[in-house]
């Protein structure tokens, strides 16, 4: 028994550090993994400490479904939150300024969405009708100094056949009139050469010389006329070709010239794309910062009426009143009205009384001219929370 | 600044070369530290195991002649039964050469004690290197950090706005360091205080043995020795 023992123990002894030094090894292979792990993180948002919130409503722009969205979220929160045991008739959602607070960035953050969707589309809409405008009108272009030139070529070939069927006219009358004067002239020759030579002319003769002369002319007339045929043929043959080679040139310079022009065009089309999308962006921009500017506004109207505001000794935590505050052009308070009540008249006066203290919003005036008009009604919710 | 380029790997990958060199010392330290851990957890266990195997035996009324015939004289055993066996050996090598009660017990109990010596020596072996990354490696750490602080504020000097983006990432791999520091000297500072107390519960019971096999060993020879005198 004692001897089983002692080889168990040397055969530990001998491995004594190979069990150990791959646990170890593995241990940190385990630690080293699971810091590559990433643990799903809950980005969960730090629950504001902000005891008023300011809800943006009604402007000019927004659509009546977006406002009928927010209005039945709202509803919906404060039905979420069932009636606690306060006497307070209307439960303020304590939980729901979270969500009422990204309701209202959502919704700003749908709108500038929208909107720049909208422009999106329009540029591009705009873009492409400019583009096809563009391409219609080389097009057409393009037609009408093909027909222009279709219609001078023509032009100019009819002038050149007329011109060459009264060059050819001309030559032949020419022509007849040297043969007719040629042939007067040999028969006053002859003539002469009768009266002077032969005194006595024979008839016969004569009418045998008459005759011969005459096929002699009428032999010399064809072949005159038919090489002047051949002459003709061969010129209006040589006219042919160079109108056809010019014809040929010409329409291989405004082959390349069209295909310049819609290049350009195509070129010029491609430019005015780049445009739109840069302009896009820019609107894309600019939508972003001007959300930025009303959060910013947002924010500092919800600080400083929280800074101004003071909570009744009466008031409970679960109390919650909202207040629609409209602002003149300056950030001054044309109007708070109390629009959904706590209950709790002197809860209401005093959140009245806290947007009251805290005007005038000059800030206003810093933001861009379509922002004021958006920001010059909104809604304020109070709750006093756990900020007593 | 991302999760990405906060994550740990990727601090790690860029730290300057004076903390990587920390971190890996660190690394080494904590590999050594956890080999030394569990290779003393299962020699303890087994040592303590073996000891109340041995006790039971022992006092089950076996005959001590045969339990030393039972071992082996080529296999050094662990533990209480090597005290038992060098003793008995050298109760057997003196008893036969005097008469002397004192020498006998003298000669035993010495032995006995370099037994419990070496038995000491075995099972506190390593623990020293546990105690030393206990204590060192937090400093090895903080070297560190201090280090890739001072590479921060290096960066800092020459940043033409010091924002907290231009800091955060050198003082995040620094403090890594740190925490690799840390992570290194917990368990060893835990272990080692749970090993060396096992350790030495362990040896206060092989010296318990020694005691009653001593006072056996005494009773025998006061037996023996009476009607030799």
């Amino acid at each position: 028994m004692s001897k089983r023992w002692g080889q168990k123990h040397r055969r530990q002894q001998a491995g004594s550090y190979f069990w150990p030094t791959v646990l170890a090894v593995l241990l940190h292979l385990a630690v080293f993994a699971f810091s590559l792990l990433k643990l799903p993180t809950n980005e969960e948002t730090p629950d504001s400490s902000s005891i008023v919130q300011a809800t943006l409503v009604s402007t000019e722009t927004r659509t009546d479904v977006a406002q009928q969205v927010s209005e039945q979220r709202s509803a919906a929160n404060a039905e979420e939150k069932p009636s606690e045991p306060q006497p307070e008739p209307e439960p303020p959602a304590e939980t729901s300024p979270g969500k009422l607070e990204q309701a209202v960035i959502d919704q700003a953050e749908d709108m500038a969405a929208r909107e720049e969707q909208k422009a999106l589309e329009q540029a591009e809409a705009e873009a492409r009708a400019d583009a096809e405008r563009r391409a219609e009108q080389a097009k057409r272009e393009a037609e009408e100094a093909a027909e222009r030139k279709a219609k001078r070529a023509a032009e100019a070939e009819a002038q050149r056949k007329q011109a060459a069927a009264e060059k050819a006219a001309a030559e032949k009358v020419a022509a007849e009139k040297a043969a007719e004067e040629k042939r007067q002239q040999e028969a006053e020759a002859q003539r002469k050469k009768e009266a002077a030579e032969k005194a006595v002319a024979e008839k016969a003769a004569e009418e045998k010389r008459q005759k011969e002369a005459e096929a002699q002319r009428k032999k010399e007339a064809a072949e005159k006329a038919a090489a002047e045929k051949a002459a003709e043929e061969k010129r209006e043959k040589e006219a042919e070709a160079q109108r056809k080679k010019e014809a040929a040139e010409k329409a291989a310079a405004e082959k390349a010239a069209e295909e310049k022009r819609q290049k350009e065009a195509r070129e010029a089309a491609e430019a005015a794309m780049q445009r739109e999308l840069e302009g896009q962006k820019e609107a894309a921009a600019k939508a972003r910062q001007a959300e930025q500017a009303a959060n910013g506004f947002i924010a500092i109207v919800r600080r400083a009426v929280e800074q101004a505001w003071l909570i009744p000794a009466g008031a409970s935590d679960s109390m919650s009143a909202t207040l629609n505050v409209r602002l003149g052009p300056s950030g001054e308070v044309l109007a708070a009205t109390v629009a959904t009540s706590s209950g709790d008249s002197s809860f209401d006066r005093s959140a009245v009384q806290a947007v009251e203290q805290a005007a005038p919003f000059i800030e206003l005036r810093d933001l861009p001219a379509t922002q004021q008009s958006e920001l010059r009604q909104f809604n304020l919710r109070f709750t006093p929370g756990d900020v007593r | 600044m991302n999760e990405n380029t906060m994550s740990i790997p990727h601090l790690v990958a860029n730290a300057s070369l004076v903390v990587q060199l920390v971190l890996l010392l660190l690394v080494a330290a904590s590999l050594f530290s956890w080999v030394v851990i569990f290779q003393r957890s299962f020699a303890l266990n087994r040592a303590q195991k073996s000891h109340e195997q041995f006790e039971s035996t022992f006092w089950s009324g076996v005959d001590l002649n045969d339990l030393y015939r039972d071992i082996p004289a080529d296999d050094a055993r662990r533990g209480a039964e090597n005290i038992f066996q060098s003793g008995f050996r050298e109760f057997h090598r003196l008893a036969p050469k005097t008469q002397r009660v004192d020498t006998v017990l003298e000669g035993v109990q010495r032995s006995m004690r370099v037994a419990w010596s070496r038995e000491e020596n075995r099972l506190t072996k390593h623990l020293v290197l546990l105690a030393t990354v206990a204590s060192a490696s937090p400093y090895i750490g903080l070297f560190g950090t201090v280090w890739g602080i001072m590479g921060s504020f290096q960066s800092l000097s020459m940043a033409q706005q010091a924002t907290l983006a231009t800091v955060a990432p050198w003082i995040a791999e620094a403090l890594i360091a740190t925490a690799m520091g840390l992570l290194a000297a917990i368990p060893a500072v835990i272990f080692y205080n749970r090993l060396s107390s096992q350790a030495t519960r362990l040896l206060g019971q092989y010296e318990d043995f020694a005691e009653e096999f001593y006072a056996i060993l005494h009773r025998n020879l006061q037996g023996r020795d009476a009607p030799a005198r």
